[in-house]
């Protein structure tokens, strides 16, 4: 199958690539990249465990071909923390133990990060159904909540 | 806690850092160069001879390596379907490609020629005589039928008196029941205490009723996966995620008839599990074989679909359940009929219908169960096997006791449950439990005696019970020259198992938690372990860890007395450090110290070990209280409130015990209200998550969890398997709280909207 030449930045880096156009975003990422922290739940972009962020929006990378991210810029699971500091929702899934398993909880960081940037102030209802995306099996979602609400409060704290 | 310095803290997991940035290994994570990915082929019939399969358009496409079927198997042990398939999506070989797509090609390019035959999806009408005879298996019995047939060989036998009028009424009775001839039955069990139909007679109420439990899927969020590489030696390596790495060592040398030594499973991190990954057909064989027929590396993984297609999910059943009660509430008599739908496996937790006792003291009890083919796939475990299913029909009808005799739900529970010293119906004599606490700590939670509610609003109680094992399980304790201690295992961490381990070696040794560390081996390098399930592994590896702790601190308190010149008697193990008792001057000695000594001892370094096996356990309980309130022109369910106390002898991390309470809860309310896998005569109509609805955070709100702690005499400082219990009341709580709510019982789950609203049309009024 006839490959076709891509570009785009992932957690910061420049990847210039040639992909088959059946591909997906996911696929490139985990298979030709080697950042297999953004897991396959599904294919079908309906347990959000593939879930990135391009352009500031989050997005199911199992439902993107890896074409369509031409040009733009992708931040995945690796490209939020750095060695001495996680991310804040990292941090508050950590300490509320929002993860059992630990395969959704990529995704559901993710979600939960684009969510944030968005909107500190959301209100829990409004959060649990913004993030009605991601499927966790382990947790019964009170603790993932209870994250992303904690999470949320250092935002606003070090806003 | 406050006697206790580690164990029993809300400590962050030891696998916490790995898994919130995404650098925790899975299945699929794992890779190697020259890699082929493996793509199964699979029935397009629900059930139908094979004629034949080609497979040469398939081998000619580039990139395709290899392609197996059963006649690759060199035991001939079932992996793939051969004469005749089962069930649609049945696995009948699989593709060895370059690229996953590649594979995936090749498979649709597999042409297979059938020979359909008659389906049946309905285990009711799978034991008629007029059903698809599915897998050759004989007729079995039904209950009266069994008790006659054996009277009747009783008295076949007796000589000296004449029983002809006995025999001849049996005889009758008997040809009137040809209902009672069970077809396409793979397996059955039957239990019994007192005289069921002598206490259903003496009882003030009878209530009957058929309940019916859909099969549903474990959903674990990763699919099954798994690499392998064969080396040219012979030698095998397989990565697998799985609940027990040991079991699919045995597994794959059964099915290819080779000794254990010549194969290292590898157990990688797992996403989910319960109960559900075990499986060595899934992907585990099929990429050994087309490893050794490549001599590449292999990556098996299944889609989505594929597990709804042919995962092993858990059974589903229809109970017919007959209660007896006195007006005052008092129990009297149970029996149960059930029937199990196995799929085209032989399994189905047939033996857990005696579930349906529960936790209380009924002095006539009988069960009968059967295990039912159908053209479905196999099922297995699925957290608690068998236990959610008999206890949403025992509690369902505890309930319709409550509300005919004018009695508290609770309160009713709470008058027949067992103490210390009862007998179990048809088992042992109870241990030490913790039923009335638990359902007094839930009722106490909500405030149950005082509880208020609005027109279609309604509250519902149910209480379930589960006993865990102890497999065989081994920990090794090392200390390390700077005082660190390691600890070196072969057992499965799915819950935060490996944390509870390494907070009781920090708690017997008197370190911080986190100089602490854990190592599960591969099952070349770690001694035997049981598998991750049946809520075993905080018991059997909390102990193991305890032991090999201690037998460290023995060596550890030897080697100071040694140093220190002095009976072992006056020494002891103190925050760290081991000291004198009775010195004058304070002199101690650290655990760096004592390790870096230990080295030039004729002793050798500090290895502390802890093996052991098939501990009895005492029963664990959960209750769960839901408040819901139910629209009755839409019939949509909406939870308000759910409490869930569970006694878990002693939460060893509190963390872990309410993410396991709250998971649970969770599982158990889609079962109940959202989660079934349906059939039609095409096979499986939902694989996938559009049609197969699994529960978001948008559909039930927080859990509260209550942690009772009623010890077990044998457990970890007195810890009880914890994992399984929460799903077992939830069924029936949440069925219980709809019909407070609507006045109406569904007793065929999943209560979807629909069946509430036709109910209530059928019932003719809304709420009560």
């Amino acid at each position: 199958m006839r490959k076709h030449p891509i570009s785009f930045t992932i957690n910061g880096d420049l990847q210039e690539l040639f992909v088959e156009p059946r591909k997906t975003l996911l696929a490139v990422i985990r298979d030709t990249i080697g950042l297999t922290g953004t897991k396959e739940g599904c294919s079908t972009g309906d347990c959000g465990a593939c879930t990135v962020i391009v352009d500031g929006e989050p997005v199911t990378s199992c439902m993107l071909l890896a074409v369509s991210a031409n040009g733009k810029e992708v931040t995945t699971i690796e490209g939020i923390s750095s060695p001495d500091q996680l991310h804040p929702v990292q941090q508050a899934f950590l300490e509320t133990g929002g993860y059992q398993c630990g395969f959704c909880t990529p995704g559901f960081i993710m979600a939960a990060k684009a969510l944030l940037d968005d909107n500190l102030d959301i209100p829990e209802d409004e959060m649990r159904h913004a993030l009605g995306g991601n499927i966790c099996r382990c947790t019964g979602y009170t603790k993932i909540v209870e994250a992303v609400l904690s999470a949320a409060e250092t935002m606003r704290a070090n806003a | 806690m406050s006697e206790h310095a580690v164990v029993g803290k809300r400590l962050p997991r030891v696998d916490a850092l790995e898994k919130v940035t995404g650098a925790a290994k899975y299945g699929a994570d794992i890779n190697f160069p020259g890699m082929l990915h493996a793509r199964i082929f699979r029935s397009t019939e629900v059930h139908a001879k094979i004629v034949g399969i080609d497979t040469s358009e398939a081998e000619k496409l580039p990139g395709v390596h290899a392609i197996i079927t059963q006649d690759d198997i060199p035991t001939g042990r079932a992996v793939f379907a051969k004469d005749k398939v089962l069930y649609y999506g049945e696995a009948l070989g699989a593709v060895a490609a370059t690229d996953p797509d590649i594979a995936e090609e090749a498979a649709d390019l597999v042409k297979v020629e059938y020979e359909p035959l008659t389906v049946v999806q309905d285990v009711m009408e799978s034991i008629k005589p007029d059903s698809p005879n599915l897998l050759n298996d004989k007729t079995k019995d039904g209950p009266r039928r069994r008790v006659i047939t054996r009277q009747l060989k009783k008295l076949s036998k007796v000589t000296d008196e004449d029983n002809s009028a006995e025999i001849d009424r049996l005889n009758t009775e008997l040809e009137g029941l040809d209902d009672e001839i069970y077809y396409n039955v793979a397996g059955e069990t039957h239990e019994s205490a007192g005289d069921a139909e002598k206490g259903f007679a003496e009882s003030d109420i009878v209530v009957e009723g058929t309940y019916t439990i859909p099969r549903v899927h474990q959903v674990y969020m990763e699919p099954h996966v798994s690499v392998a590489h064969a080396e040219p030696s012979g030698k095998l390596t397989v990565w697998a995620s799985t609940q027990g790495h040991f079991a699919i060592r045995s597994g794959i040398a059964g099915v290819l008839g080779i000794p254990l030594s010549d194969i290292n499973v590898v157990g990688v991190t797992m996403g989910g599990g319960f109960g559900g990954r075990f499986n060595i057909q899934a992907t585990h064989v099929p990429a050994v074989i087309l490893s050794q027929k490549t001599g590449r590396p292999v990556k098996a993984q299944l889609t989505r679909e594929e597990e709804f297609l042919d995962g092993r999910p858990g059974a589903g059943c229809i109970i017919k359940l007959k209660t007896g009660a006195m007006n005052d509430g008092t129990l009297v008599a149970r029996k149960a009929l059930a029937f199990w739908d196995c799929g085209s496996v032989a399994g189905g937790p047939i033996a857990n219908t005696i579930r349906i006792r529960g936790v209380y003291k009924f002095p006539h009890l009988q069960m009968d169960a059967y295990a039912v083919h159908t053209n479905k796939s196999g099922t297995t475990s699925y957290r608690a096997p068998g236990a959610p299913q008999a206890i949403f029909a025992g509690e369902s009808q505890l309930d319709e006791i409550a509300d005919i005799i004018g009695m508290d739900p609770v309160d009713l529970r709470m008058k027949n449950m067992r103490e210390e010293g009862d007998q179990v119906p048809a088992g042992a004599i109870e241990p030490i439990v913790g039923y009335k606490e638990t359902l007094q700590a839930a009722a106490d939670a909500v405030d149950w005696w005082n509880r208020k509610k609005e027109p279609n609003q309604g509250w519902g109680v149910a209480v379930g019970d589960w006993t865990n094992g102890c497999g065989p399980g081994a920990v090794y304790v090392s200390v390390h020259e700077d005082g660190s201690i390691r600890l070196f295992h072969g057992s499965m961490d799915i819950t935060g198992t490996d944390t509870a381990m390494a907070q009781i070696a920090a708690e017997v040794l008197t370190v911080p938690y986190d100089q602490v560390s854990i190592t599960r081996g591969d099952t070349n390098s770690a001694p035997y372990n049981t598998g991750s399930g049946g809520s075993v592994v905080t018991f059997t590896m909390g102990n193991t860890a305890k032991l090999a702790a201690e037998d460290a601190r023995q060596r550890l308190l030897e080697l100071a007395s040694q140093r220190l010149n002095t009976d072992i008697a006056n020494v002891e193990l103190k925050d760290g450090k081991v000291s004198l008792t009775n010195g004058d001057a304070p002199k101690s000695l650290s655990l760096g110290e004592l390790a870096a000594y230990s080295l030039s001892t004729t002793g050798g370094p500090i290895v502390g070990k802890g093996s052991l096996s098939g501990k009895l356990s005492a029963p664990a309980v959960a209750v769960q209280i839901a408040k819901v309130e139910v629209n009755p022109e839409t019939g949509t369910t909406k939870v308000l409130k759910t409490v869930a106390s569970q006694d878990v002898g002693f939460a060893i991390n509190p963390i872990a015990v309410e993410g396991q309470i709250e998971g649970g809860v969770v599982q158990g309310y889609a079962w109940s209200m959202m989660e079934e896998m349906q059939y039609d005569e095409k096979g499986n109509v939902n694989p996938g998550f559009v049609d197969y609805r699994v529960p978001t955070s948008a559909d039930i709100p927080r859990i509260e969890s209550v942690i009772v702690e009623v010890p077990a005499p044998n457990g970890p400082y007195g810890a009880k398997g914890v994992g399984e219990p929460s799903l077992t009341p939830t069924l029936a709580t949440f069925a219980n709280a709809v019909t407070d709510a609507t006045g109406v019982r569904i007793n065929d789950l999943p209560i979807k909207p629909e069946k509430i609203v036709n109910a209530l049309k059928s019932n003719g009024n809304g709420s009560r």
